[in-house]
């Protein structure tokens, strides 16, 4: 009994303890937490400042201290004065002219492109359709087509209802219709399409022989370049031809956050990203053929997508 | 109320401010994974820099034509 009873006495102090250390650690957590809460005030307010535009304040400052510092050099004949007042009106000038017009956070373009692939996932889903798209080139816009073949004009994409499934017919394709009956699949218009002409203009702008036509060679040669440096789409942009098989690496892309698993979507697998469906739809306009994609591998950083194009005889 | 610098000091001012630009713009170029969060528009610093840069070579051929 007396052994009982010397156990039960540990226990009734270490509970008396305990209850009573329950509010120090109480008020020691809601310290911190006031503390944490604080902190986490400070470092918002530190990078809303980090991530804001250039109001330009910092130019016309400049400009309007180096006109006054100019005009100064001026009436007292001072050549420093003269330097410096160059100097900042230069500047002035030229933060005023480097300064972006708008940024846009690349996490709100994945938000935006988010409902397209989640409204084509659930149509493939419902349908039992096979994960698979063909991208068909459009007529050229020059090119003459009597009306009711004016929709051929028009950049689309295929997913068959089966894997060996034949190609729509010019008169079905023609008609702008969602779903096809012969063979079954629906035609939509392809996420990068929007991008695609985005980036042909720039093409079109930067390289005069494009201007006159769009062919592979010159597109392998100057699609890193205008994804990379002009308009900023990606870190690295790697284009590289194998045979049949036209094998993209884009590193860094502004569109990467699509392909988490968070997010799940299927249809970005075989439609792409807009940025690789973009590519797919310039591909199909450049060799006049039709475009699948035959695989993607996305890096477990998301860093890196590897989308290998096919090019499928109509 | 003259105008205190002579046109070889603004030849040499357009030459060190072509300088500083034109190595700027070439290592944002090159460099892109260090440059790349810069809010600025690169092409048209790139293009300052370069009209700069004909600026001087402007300003050296008119002092070898009108010494």
């Amino acid at each position: 009994m007396k052994s009982s009873e010397n156990r039960e006495k540990p226990n009734k102090n270490n509970n008396e303890s305990e209850k009573k250390q329950e509010p120090v650690t109480i008020q020691y957590l809601m310290k911190t937490l006031q503390q944490l809460q604080s902190e986490h005030e400070v470092l918002k307010r530190e990078m809303v400042k980090s991530r804001r535009i250039p109001s330009g304040r910092i130019g016309f400052a400049f400009l309007v201290i180096g006109g006054a510092t100019l005009a100064g050099s001026v009436v007292t004949s001072s050549s420093i004065l003269a330097f410096i007042g160059l100097g900042l009106t230069f500047w002035g000038a030229l933060f005023l002219f480097a300064r972006p017009v708008r940024f846009v956070k690349s996490s709100l373009l994945d938000s935006t492109a988010l409902s397209t692939y989640t409204t084509v996932d659930r149509i493939v889903s419902d349908l039992g359709y096979k994960a698979k798209s063909i991208y068909i080139p459009p007529y050229p816009k020059e090119a003459y087509l009597p009306e009711y073949m004016k929709g051929l004009k028009e950049m689309i994409v295929f997913i068959p209802a089966e894997d060996s499934a034949t190609m729509p017919t010019l008169e079905e394709m023609a008609k702008k219709q969602f779903l096809l009956k012969n063979p079954k699949g629906i035609c939509i218009t392809p996420p990068g399409f929007g991008l695609s002409s985005v980036i042909e203009n720039e093409l079109r702008a930067r390289i005069p022989q494009i201007a006159r036509a769009l062919t592979t060679e010159r597109l392998f040669e100057s699609l890193p370049r205008v994804m990379t440096s002009n308009l900023e789409l990606a870190k690295n942009f790697e284009i590289k031809p194998e045979n049949e098989v036209t094998h993209v690496r884009i590193t860094g892309s502004v569109y990467s956050n699509l392909y988490s698993r968070e997010q799940g979507l299927k249809s970005v697998h075989f439609l792409g990203c807009p940025l690789a469906s973009a590519i797919a739809c310039i591909l199909a306009k450049a060799t006049g053929k039709l475009i699948t994609i035959a695989k993607d591998n996305v890096s477990y950083d998301l860093q890196t997508i590897d989308v290998w194009y096919q090019t499928l005889e109509a | 109320m003259n105008f205190p610098l002579t046109p070889s000091d603004i030849s040499l001012w357009i030459a060190v401010t072509a300088i500083i630009l034109l190595v700027t713009s070439e290592l944002m170029g090159s460099y892109s994974d260090y440059f790349g969060d810069f809010v600025i528009e690169k092409t048209r610093l790139r293009l300052v820099a370069l009209i700069l840069g004909a600026a001087f070579m402007v300003t050296v051929v008119l002092r070898i034509v009108m010494p």
